[in-house]
């Protein structure tokens, strides 16, 4: 992999820390770059750590997209990259086993108490699982949306500064003249004290088809999809940021 | 057999693991909740039933499936086909109303004809039997309002046999549910 030169950043700061060792580059990164060149390093596969293979339909679109998405998770999560935010997905856990909860206390209820003694409660029952699953759909579809990874990560340099990176993806379906594709789309904000200065954004879209990632046999070749995904979010943090 | 799905699940960590179970148990609260509005809304509650028995052919043969509604607003008429549980009875039977019996209300404003002040009395009999069902009744003379469960407004053909295979045949409820349940927890939205 080609050796990624950096700008000379503004103030310079230490070395990468040692813990890295074994995940730098054959090139080391140089003295007086910025902190964001660790990111750099961090954001290059890890030829031949050990991975478990990853092998899916190719003949399905969403299954492919699962996969790419898993694989992102896996590589963004690294202990000192992103650390996940699982906020989606605590509500949509938290209301859909309340509505599950609901629903199974009203069954009981219904089935322990005679029929036209148990109707005002069964009333209750059933009009709250209807609000919870509502509430589920229209949060699903208008705050989650494509969102498949909400990172943050916290570096200090100086001052503590806080990245945020929202990473949405959908799989474009096939075409005649195009394979389907796994539509990458990222948004990122760099801030210091607490998210009150703004030190930089980013934003991004890209796409790439499928069949540069998974093979006849429908084995997926992480490395070279941690590589894409790694040149994306280096492009975006440090495109405005700095 | 399942060790690729186990591998994934065990990559995927506790979170994708509960939410794979919550997809098969809310298609599970679904079902229940659907039947349940259902019995609300049709003010009965088993809106949709199974002919076990031949007492009513030829209109509903064994394996047919009933939809059924009890209006407390209207009064149950001769030829009304309805679905009635005698306490005591473990199995609701559906047979055609033969005779009413009407008591109006002796409070002062009561209209004598509003179908909500009557007390209605029932005798009933199956199409396909040649005595009326007073021996069923267990020892009551007339069937009352509580007793009834609804009364048929539609019926589907054949469809019952499925519910029939799964009561004779309890294995196939298990390999159903045993099939759902994997089907949900491997596969992702």
């Amino acid at each position: 992999m080609a050796p990624r030169t950096r700008k000379a950043a503004s103030s310079p700061s230490p070395a990468p820390t040692p813990a890295h060792d074994d995940e730098v580059p054959p090139v080391p990164p140089p003295k007086d770059a910025s902190a964001v060149v660790d990111v750099d390093a961090l954001l290059a596969p890890v030829p031949g750590e050990g991975r478990d293979e990853v092998k899916v339909n190719n003949a399905s679109a969403a299954d492919m997209k699962h996969a790419c998405d898993d694989a992102l998770k896996r590589f963004l999560s690294r202990p000192d990259l992103f650390k996940q935010i699982h906020t989606h997905t605590d509500v949509r856990l938290a209301l859909g086993w309340l509505s599950v909860l609901v629903a199974g206390a009203t069954g009981l209820y219904g089935w322990r108490v005679p029929f036209e003694q148990s109707k005002p409660a069964v009333w209750v029952g059933v009009i709250v699982y209807i609000v919870l699953t509502v509430v589920q759909t229209l949060y699903a579809y208008f705050v989650e949306g494509d969102i498949v990874f909400v990172g943050k990560r916290k570096t200090f340099d100086k001052r503590i500064v806080t990245e945020r990176i929202t990473i949405t993806a959908r799989a474009t379906p096939s075409k005649p003249t195009a394979p389907p594709a796994y539509a990458l789309g990222l948004a990122y904000v760099r801030s210091a004290a607490g998210g009150k200065t703004l030190l930089g954004k980013g934003r991004t879209q890209e796409e790439r088809p499928f069949t540069e990632f998974f093979d006849v046999k429908g084995v997926m070749d992480q490395e070279r999809f941690e590589r894409w995904v790694g040149t994306v979010v280096g492009r975006v943090m440090d495109g405005k940021a700095q | 057999m399942f060790a690729d799905e186990l591998k994934t699940l065990r990559r995927l960590g506790v979170r994708h693991v509960l939410l794979q179970i919550l997809n098969f148990v809310s298609v599970l609260a679904s079902g229940l909740m659907i039947w349940k509005g259902l019995g609300l809304i049709t003010n009965t509650e088993s809106p949709i039933v199974v002919v076990l028995s031949g007492s009513m052919e030829p209109a509903f043969y064994r394996g047919d499936l009933l939809f059924l509604t009890n209006p407390t607003d209207q009064r149950y008429q001769t030829g009304d086909i309805t679905v009635y549980r005698v306490p005591g009875a473990d199995i609701p039977i559906v047979h055609r109303v033969l005779e009413t019996h009407d008591f109006t209300s002796k409070k002062k404003g009561a209209v004598a004809a509003s179908p909500l002040v009557q007390k209605q009395l029932l005798l009933t009999k199956g199409d396909n039997n040649h005595i009326d069902d007073i021996e069923l009744y267990q020892g009551l003379e007339w069937l009352e309002r509580k007793h009834i469960v609804g009364k048929v407004r539609g019926f589907l053909p054949y469809v019952g046999y499925v519910t029939i295979a799964m009561n004779d045949f309890p294995q196939l409820k298990y390999a159903l549910l045993g099939g759902l349940g994997l089907l949900a927890l491997v596969q992702r939205e």
